[in-house]
């Protein structure tokens, strides 16, 4: 048996044993991912559903000015309310979404067959919140302003396509895997932030745990070399990260089969097929995460100063995702050789059913591994310094 | 087998160079009990650590069995037996498990490992907890976990810093017949303490250390009749007393 492979399946057996550690990384990691996208998705589905079929409550201004239209609008499932004292001030509030003023000459204005104003009052900063209000009550008026239109045409007897020199159609070609949607983009940094730090306690205990607790002296003491010892546990560390992934990746099998995703007409259900792949796409982060875990676990003089450089962890994966909200430009290959970039597309793209040809594999995993191997080169070092034992 | 020649080695905390092992010649035989004595902080612990290459020496060299560890540190890991003063257990591993642990990475087989516990079980009492976890043992079975842990490789050199520190006196009896048991074997046993009558009760030689040098060695008759002293603890003081007096 070699060394490193005595060490691998040591801190494994030790760390099953840790039942705190095995209830975070494979139940509650596992569920709260999950969920927690799950709970994002559905609340905003419910709530685009809801602001679609519920009747829309609209102020308006200067109602009397035109009855019949605001009559108009209560056949169309919008009923009519007071104004607010400052429409402005309201809307800013959000006290109202969109309020509707009829202008003064309104009636005048349409009865001589003039161009009669209506105003909109919103807040365009807010298009998560009010964007689907705004543009339904936009095309409420639109509809019935060319409805008149096209009546007066007639009455003066000209053809009303005269006035229509274009028919605008609208093709989406979105499937539901490609809308692009909060939960999604959340999904892949979820991902990677656990394949990254997801073997972070494994790894401090076993390197600044070792130290603390007195253990790492007689163990250098032995014939194992430091290279082997630190290998042993980067591996131990990577294959209970990849386990916690991969329980993770299944709930969401499960937790997809209980909520109706398929109503927003958005789809975050990992096939069988594809899960292999994610897991293939996320191998160099585990890998990756496990030696600059254990580095700086190695060169951390505690628990709690290694436990120190955590926030700084997790930032790392999300750096990318933050780039893509920014810019979300097309993938070009060099992106994928960029650790965390690369696995967010790789992700985005499996998850999209999209072909990844082998020179973009080859990229990704490539570099990644690279990387990992630097750092594992760097670990070794630090696993060779004198005071690493002797400081205890 | 061990011969150590001219040792030195320096550390520097914040700016000073302190040297904590100055010169240190002396060997421990086969079949013999060495002791290294001195107050804390003379040096013992730095000059074992370069012993099981733990650390490498400034100057000077040492042998272990005429094979040197700067050259061949898997060899000479092999020959070791090292109790150090750190002996931290993992505790969600049982005894015997701490034990299996280490005779697999010495690369031995599973049967040897086996058997080899067995008889260090006996030697050492315990069988009261050797299948249990050692979270929450006691200084004494964490001792015995350890030293088995250190042995379970059949070495023929065995070192042990301060092996009885922190043991009760049924312990302590037990771990001194236990190092007689080993060198009857034929064994190398070497040794560091601070406790004069400790290494009396024990030791064939005893190498005397203060401020990083060794002050005098030889057997417990050897030391009395250098310093002129029949009571080995004045004889102690008198070195150690001495040559501190040079420094101050």
């Amino acid at each position: 048996m070699s060394a490193w492979w005595i060490v691998m399946r040591k801190e494994l057996l030790d760390a099953f044993r840790d039942r705190r550690m095995v209830m975070v990384a494979f139940v509650v990691m596992p569920l709260a991912v999950p969920l927690l996208l799950a709970g994002l998705g559905s609340v905003g589905t419910k709530r685009q559903v809801e602001k679609l079929e519920k009747s829309l409550e609209l102020p308006v201004i200067g109602a009397e000015q035109a009855p019949n239209r605001v009559a108009w609008l209560g056949t169309n499932d919008v009923r009519v309310v007071a104004p607010p004292a400052d429409p402005d001030a309201a809307v800013r509030q959000q006290d109202h979404e969109v309020v509707l003023r009829i202008d003064p000459q309104f009636g005048e204005d349409w009865r001589a067959g003039r161009p009669a104003a209506i105003e909109l009052i919103y807040d365009s900063s807010r298009p998560m919140q009010s964007g689907a209000t705004i543009s339904r009550v936009r095309a409420l008026l639109g509809g019935y302003s060319q409805q008149v239109g096209t009546l007066r045409l007639i009455a003066r007897g000209i053809h009303p396509a005269v006035a229509q020199p274009l028919r605008i159609g609208d093709r989406d070609v979105a499937t539901p895997e490609s809308r692009f949607d909060l939960a999604q983009q959340m999904l892949p940094y979820l991902l990677l932030l656990l394949a990254f730090i997801g073997g972070m306690q494994l790894a401090i205990d076993a390197t600044a745990g070792e130290r603390e607790r007195q253990s790492l002296e007689p163990l250098l003491a032995t014939p194992a070399s430091r290279e082997a010892i630190i290998s042993g546990k980067i591996l131990a560390t990577a294959a209970f990260t990849l386990l916690s992934v991969l329980m993770t990746l299944l709930m969401f099998r499960v937790a997809f089969a209980l909520v109706p995703m398929e109503q927003a007409g958005m789809s975050l259900d990992v096939p069988w097929d594809a899960l292999g792949r994610l897991l293939l796409a996320i191998l160099p982060i585990v890998l990756l995460g496990a030696t600059v875990l254990t580095a700086l676990a190695a060169f951390a003089r505690s628990h709690r100063e290694a436990q120190g450089y955590l926030p700084l962890l997790m930032f790392l994966p999300m750096l990318p995702t933050m780039y893509l909200m920014v810019s979300p430009v097309k993938t070009q290959l060099w992106m994928l050789a960029v650790p965390f970039l690369g696995q967010n597309q790789l992700i985005l793209r499996i998850l999209r059913d999209e072909r990844i040809t082998a020179v973009e594999w080859a990229a990704s995993l490539g570099a990644g591994l690279l990387l990992a191997g630097l750092v594992w080169w760097i670990a070794a070092r630090l696993y060779h310094r004198e005071q690493l034992a002797a400081s205890g | 087998m061990i011969q150590i020649q001219g040792l030195r080695k320096s550390f520097k905390a914040r700016g000073d160079v302190i040297r904590a092992v100055d010169d240190v010649t002396f060997e421990a035989r086969d079949g013999e009990i060495t002791g290294l004595l001195g107050p804390n902080g003379a040096g013992k612990t730095t000059t074992l650590r370069m012993l099981y290459t733990l650390m490498s020496p400034d100057e000077g060299r040492v042998l272990v069995d005429g094979l040197d560890p700067v050259v061949q540190p898997g060899d000479v890991r092999r020959r070791l037996g090292v109790l150090p003063d750190a002996r931290g257990l993992y505790k969600r591993l049982t005894a015997r498990e701490n034990v299996a642990y280490f005779g697999r990475l010495h690369g031995i087989g599973e049967d040897e490992i086996r058997a080899r516990t067995e008889r260090l079980n006996l030697a050492l009492g315990m069988q009261e907890f050797i299948d249990r976890r050692t979270e929450g043992f006691s200084q004494g079975q964490r001792t015995k976990t350890a030293i088995a842990r250190a042995l379970v490789h059949d070495p023929r050199n065995v070192l042990l810093d301060e092996p009885t520190n922190g043991l009760d006196v049924m312990t302590t009896r037990a771990l001194r017949r236990f190092l007689g048991q080993l060198k009857a074997e034929g064994r190398c046993v070497l040794f560091s303490s601070h406790i004069m009558q400790e290494v009396a009760a024990l030791c064939d030689r005893i190498v005397v250390i203060a401020l990083g040098r060794v002050v005098a060695q030889g057997t417990p008759d050897q030391l009395r009749a250098q310093t002129g002293r029949d009571n080995l603890e004045d004889a102690f003081v008198q070195v150690i007393g001495s040559e501190e007096g040079l420094f101050a």
